[in-house]
């Protein structure tokens, strides 16, 4: 009979080694705490480019300062974040690192005022023990943005090149191309091509989304592709004006078949005037045999059949060399 | 300081022989002033070196005896009850140690009932004080100039106690019978190490010596199951490479009329010191490494 082989249960196993790689993995990289409020400052980097600032929470707005109006509108919205918060809480904590004796946010700066607005004392955190690297930065910043809806297409795009720069000087000069985009910040590959092409756009389509008249990812890229000048200012200044997606997709179909001429067979092409037919090549060896099949079993070249019994025409030396001997015979009978 | 505690919340599987073998080691065999506590509310670790006396208002549990220190007619001692217990640091009180009769080696005793108060804590805002209480006490300065080690016998539970001993620790090592239940306390005690080593500052980790197989027999059983952890890719490498046996004279120098009374008053060939040695001696060089 076989020995008994005793041992620890698959389960207990797994916790085991799950609870261990847990550990391996994760501590000494970030810890989780809870920070007072007080030690916590803004990033001044921070693509999302709030006016208002941790005073301006702290101590109240000023009307004597030039950006009233815009920090008075994201006071507002702030408001709404902090009711929230007064009630339930930060659900998410926010991300900081440690800079001497204050904290600096990476990502959460909203929840961080919102909070103080709240009248909380401490927050929530997850805490890196140095500043993360330029591009790991960055693309934590840029998850935590692409999850809000109020940001601009304009600083969308700032924050995608940010992104790139950092990862230039990181990982060496590259191009970029879309799926370089798509692994750095994992968006799809669509989304990251459509990206690109306005990040490439030409200077008119650039200008108006700086001026935030251009607001919507997919009718900028679609500006983007437009290469004829006159076409694309006839669309932008559709969109500006406030013309749906499907609208902008017809404007420039019908720009295109009024102001660029078909081009005609007549039309002169590049490259040396051809003389003969190229017949091509193929992978599948059973569509050489087929043709040559067709070809021999006709009756007037039926002598020849002969020619060809013995050829294997799975192999591709051998199917070749019939096949052109085809073709000679061929010409040699129709010219003869 | 180095502070070293044994930790399992399963019972029965040597954490006070192993807490008493390596406190004797540091101070008896390394000359290194050591402070044994007991975190434990049963004081079997008191018991070995106080006469620890029945608690009139509980009688189950025990407490420590008059202090060698405490002199009733001394005005100092006016407001000293004479006796002290590591649990005094829930109380606001301050901690005085017992000296034992193992040079170096001196003892903050369990208090029975105050530790099971401690223990019973449930609400939310005295846990958290609970929880950092000793690491509050091991950091003061009177505590970290007189000693060089500290190593602490624990409860066998995962409630606040082991909490806090967890925060205040710098190492840990689980002794585990190779066995399937006290093997599933090593997955409690891991627990606790991942949650405490998420919220550690990078300079001060909370390092896990490992799984130390205890009160080993030469079974199929336990050969079978300290194989299936050395096998484990993930868990191998935290299971010591040094046991300790199931041997008779580790509960024989318990006894109160024990000669010699430490393991390490046997000769050196006698096979328990060698190996209490061995384990003793691993466990000191990757704590100083």
């Amino acid at each position: 009979m076989k020995k008994k082989r005793f041992g620890v249960s698959e389960a207990l196993s797994r916790g085991l080694s799950d609870t261990i790689n847990v550990v391996e993995n994760n501590s000494g990289v970030f810890r989780n705490a809870i920070l007072p409020l007080s030690r916590i400052e803004l990033d001044p980097d921070n693509p999302r480019k709030l006016a208002i600032s941790l005073e301006d929470v702290r101590q109240g707005l000023q009307k004597t300062d030039p950006l009233f109006e815009r920090k008075s509108n994201e006071l507002e919205k702030l408001r709404e974040l902090a009711f929230t918060i007064a009630n339930n809480g930060v659900i998410n904590p926010v991300v900081v690192y440690k800079r001497g004796e204050l904290y600096r946010i990476v990502a959460g700066e909203r929840r961080c005022l919102a909070s103080i607005l709240a009248g909380k004392a401490e927050i929530e955190a997850r805490v890196f023990n140095e500043k993360p690297k330029g591009y790991e930065l960055k693309l934590i910043q840029w998850v935590e943005n692409t999850a809000r809806e109020d940001l601009t297409l304009n600083e969308r795009i700032g924050n995608i090149r940010d992104i790139f720069t950092a990862y230039q000087s990181q990982h060496g000069v590259s191009a970029l191309t879309a799926t370089l985009l798509k692994n750095m910040t994992g968006l799809s590959l669509p989304q990251a091509s459509y990206y690109l092409s306005v990040i490439n756009a030409p200077e008119d389509v650039q200008t108006s989304i700086e001026k935030n008249e251009l607001r919507s990812l997919d009718k900028a890229a679609i500006l983007a592709s437009v290469t004829e000048t006159e076409i694309r200012q006839i669309a932008l200044h559709a969109c500006v004006n406030g013309c749906s997606l499907k609208e902008l997709r017809q404007i420039i179909t019908r720009s295109k078949q009024t102001i660029i001429p078909i081009k005609t067979s007549s039309e002169k092409k590049r490259g040396r005037t051809l003389s003969r037919v190229n017949m091509g090549s193929t992978h599948n060896t059973r569509v050489i045999h087929a043709i040559v099949h067709a070809v021999i079993t006709r009756p007037e070249y039926a002598n020849f059949s002969e020619q060809f019994a013995k050829i294997q025409w799975n192999h591709y030396e051998q199917a070749t060399q019939g096949f052109k001997k085809m073709v000679t015979l061929l010409e040699e009978m129709i010219a003869g | 300081m180095k502070v070293i505690a044994f930790l399992n919340n399963k019972g029965g599987v040597g954490k006070t022989t192993c807490s008493r073998t390596m406190a004797e080691f540091l101070s008896k065999v390394k000359k290194m002033p050591t402070l044994a506590i007991d975190f434990d509310p049963q004081c079997n670790f008191s018991h070995q070196y106080l006469k620890m006396e029945i608690d009139p208002v509980a009688p189950e549990g025990l407490m420590p005896p008059l202090h060698p220190d405490f002199s009733p007619t001394n005005p100092d001692d006016a407001d000293w009850e004479g006796r002290s217990s590591i649990a005094e640091i829930f109380y606001g009180q301050g901690v005085v140690p017992y000296p034992t009769y193992i040079e170096n080696l001196d003892l903050a005793p369990g208090h029975a009932e105050k530790l099971l108060a401690a223990e019973a804590v449930r609400k939310s805002e005295v846990v958290e004080k609970v929880h950092k209480q000793l690491a509050f006490f091991l950091n003061s300065p009177d505590v970290r100039e007189a000693y060089k080690t500290v190593v602490i016998d624990t409860a066998p539970s995962k409630g606040p106690l082991t909490a806090s001993v967890i925060k205040a620790a710098t190492h840990i090592v689980i002794p585990s019978v190779m066995e399937e239940q006290p093997v599933q306390g090593i997955y409690g005690m891991l627990q606790l190490w991942m949650q405490e080593s998420l919220v550690r500052e990078k300079h001060r980790p909370l390092t896990l010596i490992g799984i130390l197989p205890n009160m080993f027999k030469q079974t199929r059983l336990h050969k079978d199951i300290l194989s299936s952890l050395q096998e484990n890719s993930a868990i191998g490498k935290y299971v010591l490479p040094v046991t300790l046996s199931q041997r008779i004279v580790f509960a024989e120098v318990d006894s109160a009329n024990a000669n010699p009374r430490s393991i390490f008053d046997f000769p050196e060939t006698h096979v328990a010191r060698r190996e209490a040695y061995d384990v003793c001696n691993y466990i000191t060089e990757r704590v100083f490494a």
